[in-house]
């Protein structure tokens, strides 16, 4: 019906017992060979919506469609959907190329092609070398290595990835960050991955969805997302923003309290309510003028290419983030002026007054 | 060993004054109600006088006739006989009560498991004669084949091996079922969904990984097993109506109808050799399962 790989029509999900579902009313889908990012707060549903695809708990309503084909009623293992667990979940009593060579052996692979495919797989993963060590007897970042040359040796029609990353110290995340997403370009996988860490949605994913107690908030680019947040549960999830709420007094400008007029690019009516937001990243250090905050600095975070501080205007505070290599840098308690050009100022939303 | 005598290296003296200080009451509960008797039943067993220990000179004959005797030999056979059937069935019956309880999520699993046990609160002998009550000639199962006029003569269900063999298995399942429960900790419910979501049926998963992660728990609960069964006296003696010859009868019999001590301890040291060296090649093939 579409060229879309993977199609998630209205599932919810309600526990037994529970109140409120889970999972509430979420749509998404997927073209071939594309990486989506489920992100959100612990206990929005990730795991829940990603467990519903797998197979591994049913949904209490909606549809989910791989190539075309509803497969709601399609036992787990048939789905044929490779899944790497957040502990791995690898069989302690077989060894890391059983390990691999388990889903083949499901199969029913003959014996003689299964060899080299396990080789291989291990190969991509760079555990070439390791094929005969028991599994117990690997490394954090090793096992997690295996738990995805295990899931990709079947082909799968889809990854799962549930927070692959979290149990790996912080040099190792970022090294398997990249390799995942090697793997993932290089078979041409369609995935999908949860994480409640921005930084790996935001590198990772073609697409990101945010979610917010059982529901997509956004779906949509790392650069969309970031730039152009559809609401400020988005935009305060991702990245960090300065909030500013006030009245529109003429069009493309705000009165915001406590600071005064600001510009911004978008339209609003005169005499609404809108609410806006800066980037810390947007602001730049300038003389006063139009669209500028002049006050006192109250905090500095030295960050070697960044430097963050914090002033305080009309009773408020401003966080910005200024690049180092920007002349002479502020001290604490000197008095800046920090000024954003409209074109930078995100707009969330407007009401009537 | 070196591995296990590095951290002791690594004491201070006090310290292991201490750990000696805080071992000596123990040490010496072992000694005087462990040691001392093996000891003596050593001892015993090697004795010319057939009433004293340690009286008399030292002589293999009771070795010899435990030994020689064909009857002793026929008797260690039905202990081994018996031992290994109680623990099949015992393993068997007990494997999918310990499998539920230990993947049981429900809020009953502790209540459950407190049940499957319960029956340890009671003497094996009064359970012994619960058996005798339902399977014996004027039983529950006889007496209502006889009233349905199914049979007219009772069914041999006690008095014999049989018997015997049906109340140790139902005695020592709670056994089973602690060592099994104890044993799962391998067990995972995600290594089943990984497994089913690699292509592996109900079945497959069962067989290629439950089963196998569950091995040491089955082991340890058929040993422990197999060692209660073939050192049990009460019920042989009771639903074997005497027609029944296990070692523990046996050397219950020489010690205190025939008054042969010696030779009821020789009888005793062949038993706990019997235990000692299957409990050696188990730990073996338990430890090769493990690693
Ligand atoms: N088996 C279950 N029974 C009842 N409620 C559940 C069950 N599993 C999850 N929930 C509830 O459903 C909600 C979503 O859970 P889920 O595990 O999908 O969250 P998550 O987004 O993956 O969170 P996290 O980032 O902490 O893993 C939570 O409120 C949780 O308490
Ligand atoms: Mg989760």
């Amino acid at each position: 019906m579409s060229e879309h790989h993977v199609v998630v029509e209205n599932l919810v999900k309600t526990y037994p017992g529970a109140a409120t579902p889970s999972v509430d009313h979420v749509s998404f889908a997927l073209p071939k060979g594309e990486m989506l990012a489920l992100l959100g707060p612990s206990g929005c549903g990730k795991t829940t919506i990603l467990r519903m695809i797998a197979g591994l708990i049913e949904p209490t309503s909606g549809a989910i469609q791989l190539n075309g084909r509803e497969i709601s009623q399609t036992p787990v293992h048939k789905r044929n959907m490779g899944m790497v667990f957040q502990a791995y979940a690898l069989f302690p009593h077989m060894t890391v190329a059983g390990n691999v060579a388990f889903g083949l052996e499901m199969r029913g692979v003959p014996n003689s092609e299964r060899g080299p495919k396990v080789q291989r797989a291990l190969d991509m993963v760079k555990l070439g070398h390791l094929g005969d060590r028991r599994v117990t007897q690997l490394s954090g970042g090793q096992q997690q290595r295996c738990a995805i040359a295990r899931s990709l040796v079947i082909e799968p029609e889809l990854l799962l990835l549930d927070e692959p990353l979290s149990n790996l110290d912080a040099k190792l995340r970022d090294e398997m960050r990249d390799e995942i997403r090697e793997i993932q370009s290089r078979t041409g996988v369609t995935a999908i991955f949860v994480t409640h860490d921005q930084d790996e949605a935001l590198s990772m994913a073609d697409r990101l969805a945010v979610m917010s107690a059982g529901r997509i908030e956004q779906i949509g680019t790392p650069r969309e997302i970031f730039d152009a947040p559809a609401n400020e549960f988005v935009a305060g999830f991702i990245g960090a923003g300065n909030f500013l709420s006030g009245r529109v007094t003429a069009p493309g400008q705000a009165e915001i309290e406590g600071l005064g007029p600001l510009r911004f690019a978008a339209p609003a009516s005169v005499g609404s309510r809108v609410q806006l937001m800066v980037r810390p990243h947007r602001f730049k250090l300038a003389a006063p003028g139009p669209n500028a905050f002049t006050g006192q600095v109250e905090s500095l975070v030295y960050r070697g290419q960044i430097l963050t501080l914090a002033i305080t205007v009309g009773g408020r505070r401003l966080t910005a983030d200024l690049h180092t290599h920007a002349g002479t840098l502020p001290a604490k308690g000197d008095t800046v002026t920090l000024a954003v050009a409209p074109g930078d100022v995100t707009f969330l939303s407007e009401a009537a007054a | 060993m070196s591995g296990a005598a590095a951290p002791a290296q690594q004491m201070t003296g006090s310290n292991r004054y201490m750990l000696l200080i805080l071992l000596v009451p123990g040490l010496l509960a072992l000694m005087t109600t462990f040691l001392l008797p093996m000891v003596w039943l050593a001892r015993a067993s090697f004795s010319t006088s057939s009433m004293s220990a340690f009286g008399g000179g030292v002589t293999l004959e009771h070795y010899h006739a435990a030994l020689t005797d064909p009857f002793y030999w026929k008797v260690a056979m039905n202990t081994l006989s018996l031992g290994v059937t109680v623990s099949f069935f015992a393993v068997i019956l007990s494997y999918p009560i310990a499998l539920f309880l230990t993947r049981s999520t429900s809020r009953w699993r502790g209540v459950l498991t407190a049940l499957a046990v319960a029956p340890l609160l009671t003497s094996a002998v009064v359970r012994t004669y619960g058996w005798m009550v339902i399977l014996g000639d004027r039983g529950v199962i006889n007496s209502t084949l006889q009233s349905l006029s199914l049979t007219t003569d009772p069914v041999r269900l006690s008095n014999n091996t049989f018997g015997a063999t049906v109340a140790l298995v139902e005695i020592l399942m709670p056994y089973a079922i602690l060592a099994m429960l104890a044993g799962f900790g391998r067990l995972n419910p995600q290594l089943e969904e990984a497994a089913s979501m690699l292509g592996a049926s109900k079945l497959r998963v069962f067989w290629r990984i439950i089963l196998p992660l569950s091995l040491p728990g089955i082991l340890t609960g058929a040993l422990l097993v197999f060692v209660l069964a073939i050192s049990a006296f009460v019920t042989p003696r009771l639903m074997g109506g005497g027609r029944v010859f296990v070692l523990g009868t046996e050397v219950f019999q020489e010690a205190t109808v025939t008054l042969n001590w010696p030779l009821a301890a020789a009888l005793s040291v062949v038993l706990l050799a019997l235990f000692s060296s299957v409990i050696v090649i188990y730990q073996r093939a338990l430890r090769r399962l493990e690693a």
